[in-house]
């Protein structure tokens, strides 16, 4: 049983489980029965649903990563023909039997309806891609300029942080809260703290400090390089932070 | 200095789509000026230089030219902005149903569709737009500008006509434009309807 990525037709665009069915009445996939048993091109009173039903549980039991969407059409396919069936069984006559089915009836149109629009949209997204228009300063979620960091490199800068962490002790109430400041605030303070000589991290930020302390001034730093407001240099293998010049 | 010079001053420093009105008050000419204006620089751009002037989102803006892409991406190095299958169908029921209730939406779709109607909104692709007359007074949900603008549509007609199983031939529906949120900055830089 293999998960198929062509559409499921009336049943959407996830394909029920690939249960082949092979009966007097009909033979093909549980996706073919359904389409032809809704569309009344199959009579149901040839096609036993018992095995059908065993072949989805074992589908079920049996698959260690199991498919939600597709295991959920195929219970959805598999109670529509259930129903259906039950119908044909019950002896009462023909003109008692609903006209189709009235839940997916009243389904028009149906989302199989706009794939030609999803497709269009996909193309234009596309050619949306390849033109780029001016956006504001602040727009810097989409269009993330790289951080330039002279000498030192990330494994420079993570060491750095490696290091300033090892001094770090665990907070006295060891719960997750919201940060007593911004980022903003905390740049501010960075700021403040920076020199037009490039200090260690260890001079930058004395006495004792806690691991969410280590990684706001981190960032801060970080965030501040990437806007050109400070600077790191590389001294005897280790990152000096200074204001930029 | 030519109209034509002051209207290109004004898309360059525009950070979104300027109508024709728009540009009308900011110069104080009239309208068939700018689109003569518009016209005429839209042209000249494409003839020469990195730069179109495109209509998009219901105006125009200037964009780099497509085979600058590559280029520009590798100095911009954007954030693709990936839909999902389901958020894609949801939306395209929404671009063509609009104004359209959750339920419907889910009615349409046969699954429960509150987690990519939210989503979309969080993306700012679609937006309440007001509240249908019936019980509940469910609220409606329309496509923004920013949706037009993402997928390159100067406007909702830009997408094709479908032929639904009925046999109805259904075209996007288009909103007045008062309805149509609005494309605006948030603090953080997106772009954000209200």
């Amino acid at each position: 049983m293999s998960k198929d990525e062509q559409p499921g037709g009336s049943l959407g665009f996830v394909r029920p489980p690939n249960i082949q069915i092979e009966s007097e009445a009909f033979t093909g996939s549980l996706a073919m029965l359904f389409e032809c048993v809704r569309s009344r091109k199959v009579d149901l009173q040839g096609v036993p649903l018992g095995p059908v039903c065993t072949a989805y549980f074992a589908y079920i039991r049996g698959t260690d990563e199991l498919d939600i969407e597709a295991a959920a059409t195929g219970m959805t396919a598999l109670s529509y023909l259930l129903e259906r069936k039950a119908w044909h069984l019950i002896p009462t006559p023909e003109d008692d039997e609903p006209e189709g089915d009235d839940l997916l009836d009243e389904i028009e149109p149906w989302a199989g309806d706009f794939q030609p629009a999803m497709e269009a949209l996909t193309e234009r997204k596309h050619e949306r891609e390849s033109l780029f228009f001016r956006h504001p300063e602040s727009d810097a979620q989409r269009y993330e300029l790289p951080i330039s960091a002279g000498e030192a490199t990330s494994d420079d800068l993570a060491s750095a942080l490696e290091r300033l962490l090892a001094r770090a002790t665990k907070p006295e109430i060891p719960t997750v809260e919201t940060p007593k400041r911004t980022l903003a605030e905390q740049m501010q303070i960075v700021m403040a703290t920076l020199k037009p000589e490039p200090e260690s991290l260890d001079t930058l930020i004395p006495g004792p400090i806690t691991k969410l302390d280590a990684v706001w001034w981190f960032l801060a730093l970080l965030e501040l390089i990437r806007l050109a407001q400070a600077r790191v240099v590389m001294q005897n293998g280790e990152p000096l932070f200074a204001r930029a010049s | 200095m030519t109209l034509i010079d002051r209207v290109h001053a004004l898309l360059f420093a525009a950070d979104s789509p300027a109508t024709p009105e728009e540009l009308t008050d900011a110069l104080g000419v009239p309208t068939f000026e700018i689109e003569e204006a518009l016209e005429e620089l839209g042209s000249r751009l494409a003839s020469h230089g990195p730069v179109q002037l495109v209509r998009i989102a219901g105006g125009y803006q200037l964009s780099t030219k497509p085979e600058f892409a590559d280029a520009v991406a590798r100095f911009l190095t954007p954030k693709e902005q990936k839909l999902s299958r389901s958020l894609l169908e949801v939306l395209a029921i929404v671009a063509y149903k609009q104004p359209i209730t959750l339920a419907e939406v889910d009615e349409v779709r046969g699954v429960q569709s509150d987690y990519s109607v939210r989503t979309l909104a969080e993306k700012r692709l679609v937006a309440p737009i007001g509240r249908k007359h019936a019980p509940g007074r469910p609220v409606l949900y329309g496509t923004t500008q920013q949706f037009l603008h993402l997928f390159n549509l100067s406007d909702l007609s830009d997408l094709p006509a479908i032929e639904l199983s009925t046999g109805e031939v259904l075209r996007a529906a288009q909103l007045p434009d008062k309805k149509q949120p609005a494309l605006e900055f948030a603090e953080d830089g997106s772009k954000q309807v209200d």
